[in-house]
């Protein structure tokens, strides 16, 4: 409803195009929070995906081609995360600016280095992806390095405002790095997480804290009984923390919780779509305040 | 060309160094693998070499393209053992090359094209010995008339009872250069391959346009452009399959525009060669029929508008409008089936129809509690002169009129994790009429109801039970009918994405 009666606005808005800010289209609210703090008011962010969805599996809505119609620049995770619908919204979006391989395409999981890579492509082993782990936005320290990857590409975009990009990535970085010797120091000693999914694996490998095991038995299969036995019978009479997102189903967790006298936690593996920095910041600190809880 | 490329990708493979270790792991002889151990540390070496270098150029590039004073922040601290942790870039300003880092990472692109394999396995049958799945072609108004041997794989008509192997798929995609991509889809049936969709789409073009052409699944329906893995139910919705045989797959042209709106909104015009049995079937002028005109191509077109008004983050809603025309259209009708065409018309046809889809994404986990909602109605007019009677050309022959229309509704929920239950409701001939000519009259509709209860371990397979219980009207007799479909469907290789 709310659209219709902005018709009229945005298309006044659309004859004026010169010197907009740039159009803006993240597939997670991770990549979302990015670009709003790289970008500040240089940039209009729009979040394809609501965060409170398993990023893995939704559907390529129209609503999200006529985002990413209009969009100067596309901010995707990559790893074939998206692999399910964006592909096909990208095939409808009819905007070529932002196709894989153009200055418009972004991807993070393309700055970096990734863990796990080069898993056979076995799908009998779940829903594997060989081209490495895509779940590092829960790791600040490579979010700090997309931050200045995507300074970089918004300043060959939109050169005026380089320097400002510039500027706001290095203070995201700062700030990760003030916080990264706390996270590690509070996260000591944790005597490991059991996830539901590989998507804390980035964490746990920065705050140096192993992985127990996961919930599915494999990845995106959901938890059978007897894997949630198996797990019992290797991890009782052990420490740790059972950790899950708000999309992950709680019957594991809770079954799980229950018989090894472990904490459980359900976190938000995604900020808000329109929170900044701080909120991804405070996200982590519950994050890791949750994996630290393993201790006790 | 392709076959060339497979073995030119094989020969680089082999020969990469990275395939050394386990090969040199398998062989007995310590010599040589000691050799290979060494060559394997220079090898590595030489890259923590290769990679210092390159780091020392790029500080010398940044210092040089931006003289900014080093921050104050010292350097990163240290990351944790367990494996490089990425490239480690001076902190301050990286000059970054446009061209660079736009990539993608995925494991579907390390074969280009990417490739998937479809297969799609039955076991069907049905209380009328095994003849149900042919009712559809005789029912009242909806006879096939194509007046020549069946070439086509049929979609959703008669299945064999038993077990059966549908078509087995091959689909091809890929980006062709920087101006093109490619999809090739083979379908292979019954010994034999046939090409289901092979076309080209522009990437760069005014903005906004997008050019599809070659032989593809038409743009118009909601259902139309779907490959029968992708329906919902076993078979082909009632409306397509008696309306355009199946489904409206040509040769030809589309150009599509989006343009820069609110609210989604894609139109759409075709220009198709005009290969369909039903709304546009060319036999043109042979010495087996002297009484039809041949027509060069394009002989059918469409044009379509989709509007999807947004409707929030969990779901979606989209409508549509279509319209078609086929402009040389012949039939032979040979009602007694006794080799002499009794009659043969010769003329034009259009088509219109609306379709309809919402979609809601429910919070659950594994499919449960998603609901999908969607319907069509098309109508059909074929006006069309008699030109041959008992196999004897006819000049000044009356003009006939055949109207027909059809809708299906269904919906699909997500009754538990990974299980779906399906329910549609298909009836064709509300209008059924023919005007002039001795033909003429009026005919009485043909109903189907259809229920199918899917699970779905994983993305990547499916399997499906459907019941159908039908009612058609046939040559003024209700015929009625029950069938049982237990269907596999297994998807090989790259993910592809679900189109909405």
């Amino acid at each position: 409803m709310k659209n219709f009666l902005s018709v009229p606005i945005l298309l006044a808005l659309a004859a004026f195009p010169a010197a907009a800010a740039l159009d803006v289209v993240a597939t997670t609210s991770s990549m979302g929070m990015l670009a709003r703090t790289v970008g500040g008011d240089a940039v209009t962010v729009t979040v394809l995906a609501p965060p409170d969805r398993d990023a893995h599996y939704l559907l390529a809505k129209p609503s999200m081609m006529v985002a990413l119609r209009r969009a100067d620049l596309l901010v995707a995770v990559g790893a074939d995360l998206e692999i399910g619908w964006l592909p096909a919204a990208l095939a409808g979006c009819n905007n070529s600016r932002i196709l894989p391989g153009q200055p418009g395409y972004f991807e993070g999981a393309a700055q970096l280095d990734l863990i796990e890579k080069g898993q056979a492509p076995d799908r009998s082993k779940g829903d594997v992806h060989p081209a490495g782990n895509p779940h590092f936005y829960l790791d600040p320290e490579r979010m700090a390095q997309v931050a200045r990857a995507l300074a970089a590409r918004l300043s060959a975009l939109f050169p005026a405002e380089g320097p400002r990009f510039q500027a706001n990535a290095e203070a995201f970085s700062r700030s990760v790095a003030a916080r990264l010797g706390g996270w590690r120091r509070e996260a000591a000693g944790s005597p490991g997480v059991l996830f539901f999914h590989k998507d804390g694996n980035y964490l746990a490998d920065l705050l140096g804290v192993p992985v127990l095991g996961y919930v599915e038995p494999l990845p995106g299969i959901p938890p059978t009984a007897g894997h949630l036995k198996g797990l019992v019978a290797r991890l009782a009479g052990t420490k740790g923390v059972i950790l899950y997102t708000t999309f992950q189903p709680g019957e594991g967790p809770e079954f799980l919780a229950a018989n090894l006298k472990w904490r459980k936690e359900q976190l938000p593996l995604e900020v808000g779509m329109k929170d900044d920095g701080q909120a991804y910041l405070a996200l982590i600190d519950r994050w890791v305040k949750a994996v630290a809880s393993g201790r006790s | 060309m392709r076959v060339r490329t497979i073995g030119l990708i094989l020969a680089l493979a082999s020969g990469i160094p990275g395939a050394a270790p386990a090969r040199g792991a398998e062989s007995p002889a310590p010599p040589l693998n000691e050799k290979l151990e060494s060559l394997l540390r220079q090898q590595a070496e030489l890259r923590q070499k290769l990679d210092q270098l390159e780091r020392e150029i790029r500080a010398l590039a940044g210092g040089a393209a931006a003289p900014v004073p080093a921050p104050a922040e010292p350097a990163r601290p240290p990351l944790t053992a367990t494996g490089p942790r990425g490239p480690q870039d001076p902190v301050g300003l990286i000059p970054l090359n446009l061209a660079e880092g736009t990539g993608q990472v995925t494991s579907a692109t390390e074969f280009n094209p990417s490739i998937s394999v479809i297969l799609d396995g039955l076991y069907y049958n049905d209380n009328r010995g095994g003849t149900a799945g042919e009712l559809a072609a005789e029912a009242d108004g909806f006879h096939s008339h194509g007046g020549e041997e069946e070439g086509h794989h049929h979609h959703g008509g008669a299945v064999d009872r038993g077990f059966s192997l549908r078509e087995t798929e091959l689909a091809f995609s890929g980006s062709v250069d920087p101006y093109f991509d490619a999809w090739a889809i083979v379908a292979l049936a019954d010994g034999e391959a046939e090409v289901e969709e092979a076309y080209l789409q522009t990437r760069r073009l005014l903005p906004g346009l997008q050019i599809k052409a070659g032989k593809f699944y038409s743009g118009i329906g909601h259902i139309n452009k779907q490959h029968p893995h992708q329906w919902d139910f076993v078979d082909q919705a009632l409306p397509y399959q008696l309306l355009f045989g199946g489904s409206i797959n040509d040769t030809g042209v589309q150009i599509n525009w989006l343009p820069n709106l609110p609210v989604y909104t894609l139109i759409g015009v075709e220009a198709l060669q005009g290969d369909n049995e039903a709304v546009a079937h060319h036999l043109g002028h042979s010495a087996d029929h002297p009484y039809f005109e041949s027509k060069a191509g394009p002989r059918m077109w469409n044009a379509f508008l989709k509007v999807a008004p947004d409707v929030g983050v969990a779901s979606a809603l989209q409508g549509g409008v279509f319209y078609g025309t086929g402009r040389r259209h012949q039939e032979l009708h040979d009602e007694d089936e006794d080799g002499v065409v009794d009659e043969a018309f010769q003329g034009t046809t259009r088509f219109f129809g609306t379709d309809w889809v919402y979609k809601y994404e429910s919070n659950r986990h594994y499919g449960a509690g998603n609901l999908t909602l969607q319907g069509e109605y098309l109508r059909r007019v074929k006006q069309l002169g008699l030109v041959a009677e008992g196999g004897e050309p006819l000049s000044g022959g009356p003009e006939v009129e055949f109207t027909q229309d059809a809708f299906y509704l269904q919906g699909l929920y997500g009754i538990a994790p990974r299980w779906t239950l399906g329910l549609r409701l298909e009836v064709a001939g509300m209008t059924n009429q023919v005007e002039g000519g001795e033909e003429a009259g009026e005919w009485g509709e043909s109903r189907r109801y259809a229920a199918a209860l899917a699970f779905n371990p994983t993305e990547f397979s499916r399997l499906r039970l459907q019941f159908n219980r039908g009612r058609f009207s046939v040559g003024g007799v209700e015929e009625s009918f029950n069938q049982v479909f237990l269907q596999f469907q297994i998807s090989l290789g790259a993910h592809g994405a679900h189109k909405f």
